[in-house]
């Protein structure tokens, strides 16, 4: 594959991605616990766009915008009836997350119940790709690289620039203190969960569009997105935007290079050219996930 | 008398899930170690022994022997690089394991058959044994397999290495500043489950003497997150009770299936909604199980 195709495509995935560990990584930093029904979340917004969307026939953009609100309270619904009393219970994180395996089971099911297992897509008209430096994009795939930039742009300037975030980087860093300079943390936890789920939402919707839409999907895609929340330095925002780029990197590259120099050896053997099945896609992740663990689990950008 | 079939068969399932439980038991209730992959365990131990028997005429107690080597074998691997992590990176690292494994199977054609699965798995003793009687004689077999791991398991978690096992769960840096080795010890406590669930595997893979990658979908391993949860952590009659009250739901409810004017699918969508709930239930409301661990004081 040339090399613009796979920087184009790198592009498109890192900006799926990064939406989607952005809220993963934030829930983390706050909760300290890893919150297996996130992308869960995601598709479930996905799926609300859907019905706005083909039901209701909203247009396409009003139709994510909504549909993240919408799950935004989703997910402060969800905190306050579950996780809110194992906080209060004074639950160890461990329990956070196994109970959030068992919300992902349920919602889940509970979509797949209500939408069914089939696939679904979106009222997008078959596009035809423009050629840009020889790769071939098409204008979804631009606008999907459009709003995961400017997603990005928005999370940073809300984290820098407004009290909210600031007091969410307050609690953070040391929530005793913030209490005491009288941040009331449940409200701030409160909204971000909101702003977890709904950044979610677009990043989930995106794959959707892109590919399909289904109630599994949220499962298909949580290794991915861990891993990108680990490669980035778990906890920290940007790091997680930096791993979605090298992961998608990745992804993008493994299937395209060709093994056999490696297993030739200088003429040793005589293999011809070699590539990684493409069954094994799913599996790229979660060996870099590993590979990750094994050698650098504080990920590339550490806390500050 | 399909009626009794039917008992019989669910409880050879029920029993095959109890080791599965107690194995991941060892795992969460014990030592603490979150595996989101015990599956895998499950999927290498069917496989290896109806493999070994099928193509290669190995005798059956070197297979199954085999299968719950190679599972132990992984179980060591699956913990390498997350030995000296917290929980939340085990949980999602051992998640990965059990998904690689069931691609491998479904990848690998020339060694597992695909999706098209391992058929043609031979009955233990077939020879020697009536058909009629045989459902109940394999019955019999899975509850010494059952007796012969809960003796072993209960053995093991009263000795020294249960007892400090059950303190990294506790306080891994307390035992860490007695000296103990914790990574060592967290490795040998997944070798050791590792090869109760490949157990469970070969007794399964010959019960059934079907098997495809469609059987080790990570929804099992929930399945047996659910049987902990419900029956209780840190013992292994919890395990067991537990078992049975999650198989008798998900089998019973496939039964009723012909019942309901719902689609299979949806049907199964129900199903482990409410088993999603009843993890989220126990969690909130009775953390310790059914049957609550009884902890010794030593003076």
């Amino acid at each position: 594959m040339e090399i613009a195709q796979i920087l184009l495509n790198t592009m498109v995935r890192a900006a799926e991605l990064s939406l989607l560990a952005i809220g993963l990584t934030m829930v983390f930093d706050i909760l300290k616990f890893a919150n297996f029904a996130h992308t869960d979340y995601a598709v479930l917004g996905a799926l609300f766009a859907y019905v706005f969307n083909r039901i209701l026939g909203l247009n396409l953009f009003l139709a994510i915008i909504l549909a993240a609100f919408v799950t935004g309270w989703v997910g402060i619904l969800i905190d306050q009836a579950i996780f809110k009393r194992l906080r209060k219970m004074g639950a160890k994180p461990v329990t956070l997350m196994i109970t959030s395996m068992g919300t992902a089971i349920a919602l889940r099911n509970l979509m797949r119940l209500i939408w069914s297992s089939h696939a679904k897509t979106y009222a997008i008209p078959l596009q035809k790709p423009l050629e840009i430096l020889g790769a071939r994009i098409t204008p979804l795939q631009i606008g999907i690289i459009v709003v995961g930039l400017l997603s990005m742009i928005s999370f940073h300037l809300l984290l820098h620039r407004t009290t909210f975030g600031k007091a969410l980087r307050a609690i953070s860093d040391n929530s005793d203190l913030a209490n005491a300079c009288a941040i009331d943390s449940e409200k701030m936890i409160k909204w971000m969960w909101f702003l977890a789920s709904a950044y979610g939402v677009i990043g989930g919707s995106m794959i959707a569009m892109e590919h399909l839409l289904y109630p599994r999907l949220g499962f298909d895609v949580i290794i991915p997105v861990f891993c990108a929340t680990i490669l980035g330095g778990i906890g920290n925002p940007y790091g997680a935007m930096l791993g979605a780029l090298t992961l998608a990197f990745a992804e993008n590259t493994v299937l395209a290079l060709d093994l056999a120099p490696l297993i030739n050896l200088g003429g040793l053997f005589e293999v011809g050219s070699i590539q990684i099945s493409t069954g094994y896609k799913p599996a790229i992740s979660f060996m870099i996930l590993i590979i990750v663990l094994l050698f650098k689990p504080t990920g590339i950008l550490r806390k500050k | 008398m399909p009626i009794i079939n039917f008992i019989i068969y669910l409880l050879t399932m029920i029993g095959i899930y109890s080791l599965l439980a107690m194995s991941l038991n060892f795992q969460v209730g014990f030592t603490g170690l979150i595996n989101f992959g015990q599956v895998a365990f499950f999927c290498i131990g069917a496989y290896t022994s109806s493999l070994l028997v099928v193509n290669a005429g190995v005798p059956v107690v070197v297979a199954f022997l085999a299968a719950m080597a190679l599972s132990g074998i992984f179980g060591y691997i699956m913990s390498i690089p997350t030995k000296s992590l917290k929980s939340d990176y085990w949980a999602i690292a051992t998640l990965a394991s059990g998904e690689i494994v069931r691609l491998v199977a479904l990848n690998e054609a020339w060694l597992t058959a695909g999706p098209f699965g391992v058929m043609g798995i031979p009955q233990i003793l077939k020879d020697l044994i009536p058909k009629d009687a045989y459902p109940v004689f394999y019955l019999l077999f899975v509850i010494a397999c059952i007796i012969i791991v809960y003796c072993f398991l209960g053995m093991l978690t009263n000795s020294p290495f249960g007892r400090n096992l059950k303190a990294i769960r506790d306080e891994e840096e307390l035992c860490l500043s007695l000296g103990k080795d914790t990574q060592k010890l967290k490795l040998q406590a997944m070798i050791v489950a590792g090869m109760v669930g490949g157990l469970a595997g070969s007794l399964f893979a010959f019960y059934i003497q079907f098997i495809s990658p469609e059987n080790f979908k990570p929804i099992e391993t929930f399945l047996m997150w659910a049987m902990i949860i419900v029956g209780g952590r840190g013992n292994f009659k919890g395990a067991i009770i537990g078992a049975v009250v999650i198989q008798l739901f998900n089998v019973s409810t496939r039964f009723l299936g012909n019942y309901v004017p719902l689609g299979s699918d949806s049907m199964a969508a129900l199903r482990m909604m409410i088993i999603g709930i009843l993890i989220i239930l126990f969690l909130l409301y009775r953390p310790e199980g059914l049957i609550k661990e009884k902890k010794k004081i030593y003076d």
